[in-house]
């Protein structure tokens, strides 16, 4: 997969969780919790979604190494 | 209203700002409910609720602060141990703390009909859920007491997903016989909430943040969570408010047993 489907993907999975944000209108550098007001739950159905779409697992030690979609594109991108 | 005003809206030519007839005939009318979005009904619903809740109930608050420690521990080395699929987060030890710690208090988990409190025989803890749009909703999980805490936790999260949705049953909306509301994902310390009628007790909880804690002597840093319980004082006082919280403690220190 390259990197631009990748990112797809996991924008996929993010607008699954909360459907009511707008995917274009996410920035590659903004701070998903904070930006989009993800809660721990939330953060865990995308963890879940992108398990199930791409099947790597994100243990929870993990969850503070991905604060942006850029981050997650990048732990995604390295263990695929 | 009678033309579709709302005159608290209105700047008066009059004396002192006073509104005066013409000032209204110069509104151009329009059917009250016309401009109102969704999420504004909603927070007008709120605000009804609230305002009749805070003008009727006299309430009295009792807080206390819980190591989350041995949770947390619990937490990492469950979720750990399970496929990303069965993970669990620390709302559910909470939601389900609050349950159990309500089997022995039965006076927090009741509605106020008309003079008196009528006890509820099941236990139904509503989940506050802010929607991202704006607004709120408290739909409940029914008997929250019962069930795994794996089962609790796929409940919770399609309730969640459901509240965020639209897509709540008009029961859910109604049932629950007591509220649990958590603002600690959003930075604050501690929640003083206000019931939802006609429920007569309401949990709040702050974030979990690392204190200094004296633990056999020694002051070690633990993660200590801000707990508050709002209730009616009509329906139950403090000295049962502080016995609800301290059984919440208890429950909380042994997670394996939730």
């Amino acid at each position: 997969m390259t990197r631009d489907e990748i990112r797809s993907t996991l924008l996929g999975c993010l607008v699954a969780v909360a459907p009511e944000i707008d995917g274009e209108e996410i920035e590659d550098d903004a701070d998903l919790r904070e930006e989009l007001d993800l809660d721990s739950m939330d953060v865990l159905r995308w963890v879940q979604g992108i398990h199930k779409a791409l099947g790597v697992e994100i243990p929870e030690e993990d969850y503070g190494q991905i604060v942006s979609l850029e981050d997650a594109v990048s732990y995604v991108t390295a263990r695929l | 209203m009678e033309r579709g005003i709302d005159i608290s809206r209105l700047s008066g030519s009059g004396p002192g700002g006073a509104i005066q007839a013409s000032d209204v005939l110069s509104v151009k009318a329009h059917p009250a409910s016309a401009a109102v979005s969704p999420a504004e009904r909603m927070q007008r619903a709120i605000a009804a609720a609230m305002t009749r809740a805070n003008d009727e109930i006299p309430h009295y608050y009792v807080e206390q602060s819980i190591d989350m420690g041995n949770a947390i521990a619990w937490l990492r080395e469950t979720n750990a141990s399970v496929s990303v699929s069965e993970r669990l987060v620390s709302g559910v030890l909470v939601l389900r703390a609050v349950a159990l710690a309500l089997r022995k208090h039965k006076s927090l988990n009741a509605t106020w009909q008309g003079p008196e409190p009528v006890p509820s025989a099941e236990i139904h803890v509503g989940l506050a859920v802010s929607l991202r749009g704006g607004g709120l909703v408290a739909p409940a999980l029914r008997n929250t007491d019962q069930g795994s805490l794996g089962e609790l936790m796929v409940r919770m999260t399609d309730l969640v997903g459901r509240a965020r949705a639209g897509a709540l049953r008009s029961s859910e909306m109604t049932s629950a016989t007591i509220t649990l509301t958590s603002l600690g994902e959003r930075g604050v310390e501690s929640v003083t909430p206000i019931i939802f009628p006609p429920q007569v007790a309401i949990v709040g909880c702050g974030a979990t943040v690392e204190r200094p804690w004296v633990v056999e002597g020694k002051v070690v840093p633990r993660p200590i969570m801000r707990v508050t319980l709002g209730a009616d004082h009509r329906v139950s006082n403090g000295h049962q408010g502080s016995r609800f919280l301290t059984a919440l403690d208890r429950l909380l220190q042994e997670p394996e047993k939730l």
